[in-house]
């Protein structure tokens, strides 16, 4: 097919408009601003260069030691949910790629529905349910005759809380995708396989992931970026603690921006957390294609 | 496909259109200016109030509306009115004292003394409390409006009254645990409400916060590691309160339920704020005790937050001043703020304190927390307090209620840190 | 892929277990709206003890001059499918562009369009916010819509849904005369519903429970969106009462909940039953 690039472009203008007006402007004046000493009150107190950045590196002050206690929880994070999120949800979807008829219906709504519930709420009821003193799950675990624990100012509890909250909150999302991808399989595969004797894993092996690996490398990365910008559930659920164990990078680039009034530091944390990402992002994309990008 | 394509276009055809009908009908109606009030001169007044607390605001502002016609108060309750503050254009702000400071230093607010002489008010119209609040170097830079203090609230069924002193605290709970061990005196949190245990106990033993220079909280003094060592010993060494309770958990162990279907911890007392009246009241009723903060230091004092009304650096037309001024003249009559004292906050303008002594059944928070006025300690005036004493609410004190075994030497190193922080963030204030 | 019977029951087993963990919370947001302040607050059975309508009753009478609760559904339902209208049509087209016409410079774009999802929401919040003050559009619903279509989410995932899919069908229509714009619509529009369908959901409910974004820029109440709105009626400075919560919550998100109900059949329709291999 040969088209012309000006139809070609026509088409792809309108996104670029807005992309490049509520994106690339946006973007691009908070980097300036990061090269600056900026309130959120007074406005610009001049160039400073790279003095931000250098400060949130250097240790020995307090930007330095929020923002990389903050990575370091943050990292946490990604790493233990990336498991449940990713795996657990791709279970899930198989398992209602295998059931039949309405059901199916029934249960992708059931697992999906969830998401449909705001932060603020997810949050509400994850601290109810894992309040220390007297909560469900406490009052649970004491009627099989166990200790109750403090799960929201002790650790490794308080993360596991939160990990609970967001695996509710958002594995539908994953399961979502996994699903339209699972339809897309073509049956005809399955077929072939089935013919040689193969057994259930060895099908999933051989043929359903194959198929679905752009779309699975595609929900990985798009939840470490989501399990990156964690805000709400620690915000809500653990406030941070105990002892700003569960401090995000974004809670702590919020409060450096608000609090602080401080948006020159806070948006060149945020360009760094960002800088972080992309790198964490490529890396999952060249492992994630490397073999099939002539597909 | 094709007719469900078409019906798709169309449905965001007529979407789009109802979209410019919708935009065009709303900017104009979202004013909220009745068109009586054309003419007038609009005062934008923001506060935090979202809680149960906007509405009793609010109608003082409306009646203010409906009693003239030549201003019009247009108020914004925002849950994040300080960053509202910071970034849009209002006259009037409600703050909390704690923030003076730090506003006024950041110019966004200017002093109020023109107002209050316009209205024929001065600052000995107000408890002596109000002038720690609002009296900065170069004038005072807010209206008081109220004093919001640590509060006890005390259940009645375990105790007849509230304990005063810490052994009456230490009798309550040996005798509630005698028969329910599950029962104690009182809770200690391990965050959240805890800067009004801190500085509570440090006013109680004569602490003072403020650094020689007057820039920032020196927490790095081995008085205040003993006062707050305390919270330690209530814990572990005299079963005042169960170990384990997280944020808030002073005020969910005192509304623990009491029919029988949970294992947690009750207690007969709650140190708390007072915004939690409405809850306490409405799960106990005539069982609800208020009493007054028990002495656990050297002496009697108390601390809280309070709320101050300030006027935008940028105010300086003569018709919005004068507006202002009759906006506030109209608020701090006694009919009119009682309104805010039914919210249960307690005024700190003197005469509105006397109507609330003369009708003490219809205030009972209120008159009770007003009566703990004069032992009131304000909270040091520096850059960013919330700040300086962020690292103290998120990890000292929850080291002290929750590590049994923590020793003074690790609690004074965490108070170096602590003052650390708060130099820093002094260090950031303009004009050094 | 066959199973057995008994196969089959096992996994809706599963399935309900599954299922009845997902509900639980959903079971305590609807049976604590239910129940009176003190209750909600310390209660920790499922259950109302004393089962009260007065959460909601307040929500309407009380608080209906300062929270106009419908007021914030029709805002909230406005933005959500005008935003959600617009991301479709944009992305779609943009991403078609890059997946099988002759845009120039493409995989510059693709690269920037992916590095973009991994800059973190509050990089672009701020400065987002000065750029419609100083254009005097606060408080409208120009901010509340546009700036959703700046997502870069949708043509990523149009774009590798398109990658794997084959051509043949667009190149026979192409060689019988059809224009780009009729293939897309007539061709590769029907074929990618399944995507579209995803996407609008998602969209759907992120605009709907977006909180920052339209707290910061609208200030009048007849603006709100629901889930701002209600974060201010009850979750403002010392506000405790999570039955008063738990009933807003549920006005606010039983309209997203039947949204996706009703959008969920058009899921299912994959390439396969289009006919199309």
């Amino acid at each position: 097919m040969k088209i012309s690039k000006t139809v070609s472009s026509l088409m792809f203008l309108p996104f670029l408009l807005f992309f490049i007006l509520f994106w690339m402007v946006p973007f691009l004046y908070g980097l300036y601003v990061s090269f600056h000493s900026w309130t959120v009150s007074g406005g610009n107190n001049g160039f400073v260069g790279l003095d931000n950045y250098i400060r949130i590196l250097s240790p020995g002050n307090m930007y330095h030691d929020s923002f990389m206690n903050a990575l370091g929880n943050t990292l946490y994070f990604v790493v233990i949910s990336l498991v449940p999120l990713v795996v657990f949800a791709l279970l899930l979807a198989l398992l209602i790629e295998n059931i039949p008829g309405k059901l199916k219906v029934f249960f992708r709504t059931v697992f999906f529905i969830s998401y449909a519930v705001s932060v603020t709420a997810v949050s509400a009821i994850f601290k109810w349910l894992f309040t220390g003193n007297g909560g469900y799950i406490n009052n649970v675990l004491e009627g099989f005759g166990l200790d109750s624990i403090g799960w929201l100012n002790n650790q490794p509890y308080a993360w596991i809380a939160v990990l609970a909250a967001t695996v509710w909150w958002t594995i539908g999302y994953n399961m979502i995708l996994f699903v339209n991808a699972l339809d897309e399989v073509d049956a005809s595969l399955y077929e072939a396989a089935s013919l040689d004797g193969a057994n259930a894993w060895e099908r999933f092996w051989n043929v359903t992931f194959p198929s679905i690996k752009g779309v699975f490398v595609f929900v990985t990365i798009i939840t470490v970026i989501a399990s990156f910008n964690l805000y709400g559930q620690t915000l809500l659920i653990t406030e941070g603690g105990p002892a700003r164990s569960t401090m995000s990078l974004t809670m702590i680039i919020q409060n450096t921006i608000f609090s602080q009034n401080n948006l020159g530091m806070g948006s060149a944390m945020a360009i760094l957390m960002g800088i972080i990402m992309v790198f964490i992002t490529l890396v999952q994309f060249l492992i994630g294609f490397r073999k099939d990008d002539n597909a | 496909m094709k007719k469900l394509l078409m019906g798709t276009l169309l449905s965001s055809a007529v979407l789009l259109a109802a979209c410019g009908n919708g935009d065009t009908g709303t900017t104009t109606d979202s004013e909220e200016i009745p068109e009586e009030a054309a003419d007038a001169t609009v005062i934008r007044f923001l506060n935090g109030f979202t809680g149960g607390d906007g509405a009793f605001m609010k109608e003082i502002v409306d009646n203010f509306n409906d009693s003239q016609d030549e201003y019009f108060v247009n108020e914004s309750q925002e849950p994040e009115h300080y960053t509202q503050f910071r970034t849009g254009d209002y006259e009037l702000v409600v703050m909390h004292g704690v923030n003076l400071e730090t506003y006024s230093a950041d110019g966004l607010i200017q002093p109020v003394d023109g107002i209050l002489e316009d209205v024929g008010m001065s600052i000995n119209d107000f408890h002596p409390a109000a002038e720690d609040l609002v009296g900065l170097e170069d004038g005072n830079y807010g209206i008081p409006l109220d004093i919001h203090p640590l509060t006890t609230f005390y259940n009645k069924n375990l105790t007849e009254e509230a304990p005063e002193t810490y052994e009456d605290l230490v009798t309550l709970s040996a005798e509630l645990q005698a028969e329910n061990e599950n029962m104690y005196a009182m809770g200690i949190p391990d965050s959240g409400l805890i800067e009004f245990y801190t500085l509570t106990l440090a006013a109680q033993n004569n602490v003072d916060l403020l650094s020689e220079d007057g820039r920032y909280l020196d927490f790095a003094q081995e008085d205040l590691a003993d006062a707050l060592w305390i919270l330690h010993d209530m814990i572990y060494e005299d079963n005042i309160s169960p170990a384990g309770l997280g944020i808030d958990g002073e005020f969910h162990a005192f509304m623990q339920d009491t029919e029988g279907d949970s294992g947690g911890n009750q207690t007969a007392v709650a140190l708390t704020g007072p915004w939690y009246y409405q809850a306490v009241s409405d799960a106990y009723g005539d069982d609800l005790g208020i009493g007054s903060i028990p002495q656990l230091g050297d002496q009697v004092a108390v601390y809280g937050n309070s709320h101050v009304i300030s006027l935008a650096a940028s105010v300086e037309d003569e018709a919005m001043l004068e507006g202002i001024s009759a906006f506030m003249e109209f608020m701090y009559q006694p009919e009119n703020l009682s309104n805010w004292a039914a919210s249960g906050q307690a005024p700190l303008h003197t005469e509105t304190m006397n109507y609330i002594e003369e009708n003490a059944d219809e205030y009972p928070l209120p008159y009770q927390n007003q009566q703990m006025f004069d032992d009131y300690v304000a909270a040091p005036a520096v850059y960013q307090f919330g700040e300086q004493i962020r690292y103290m609410n998120e990890t000292v004190i929850g080291r002290i209620v929750r590590e049994e075994n923590l020793t003074r030497e690790e609690l004074m190193e965490e108070l170096e840190n602590a003052t650390g922080v708060a130099q820093e963030i002094a260090d950031t204030a303009p004009n050094q | 892929m066959k199973q057995t019977k008994t196969q089959k029951v096992i996994l809706v087993i599963i399935a309900s277990i599954i299922s009845l963990i997902f509900i639980f919370p959903l079971f305590w947001m609807f049976f604590t709206s239910f129940k009176g302040m003190a209750e909600s607050i310390s209660s920790a059975r499922l259950l109302p003890r004393n089962w009260t309508t007065g959460n909601f009753v307040e929500l309407f009478t009380v608080d209906a001059a300062s929270a106009p609760i419908i007021r914030w559904l029709f805002n909230t339902a406005f933005i959500s499918i005008g935003g959600t209208l617009l991301v479709i049509v944009t992305n779609t087209l943009a991403a078609y562009s890059i997946a099988r016409l002759n845009l120039p410079a493409k995989r510059l774009f693709m690269f920037i369009i992916v590095a973009s999802m991994t800059v973190p929401g509050i990089v672009i919040v701020f400065p987002r916010y000065f750029n419609f003050r100083d254009m005097g559009l606060l408080d409208t619903f120009a901010p509340l819509i546009l700036p959703y279509a700046a997502s870069t989410l949708g043509v990523f995932l149009i774009y590798s849904f398109l990658r794997n899919f084959p051509r043949d069908l667009e190149e026979a229509a192409y060689i019988d005369g059809a224009n780009q714009l009729q293939i897309l619509r007539h061709v590769v529009f029907p074929s990618i519903k399944p995507v579209i369908a995803t996407l609008s959901v998602i969209t759907f409910i992120l605009i709907y429970n977006d909180f920052l974004w339209p707290l910061l820029v609208t200030n009048s109440a007849e603006m709100r969106t629901v889930t701002v709105g209600i974060a201010n009626l009850v979750q403002g400075a010392n506000f405790v009462n999570p039955g008063k919560m738990m009933a807003s919550t549920l006005i606010a998100t039983v309209p997203a909940l039947l949204i996706f109900i009703f959008a969920n059949r058009y899921f299912v329709k994959g390439v396969n039953s289009t006919g199309l291999k």
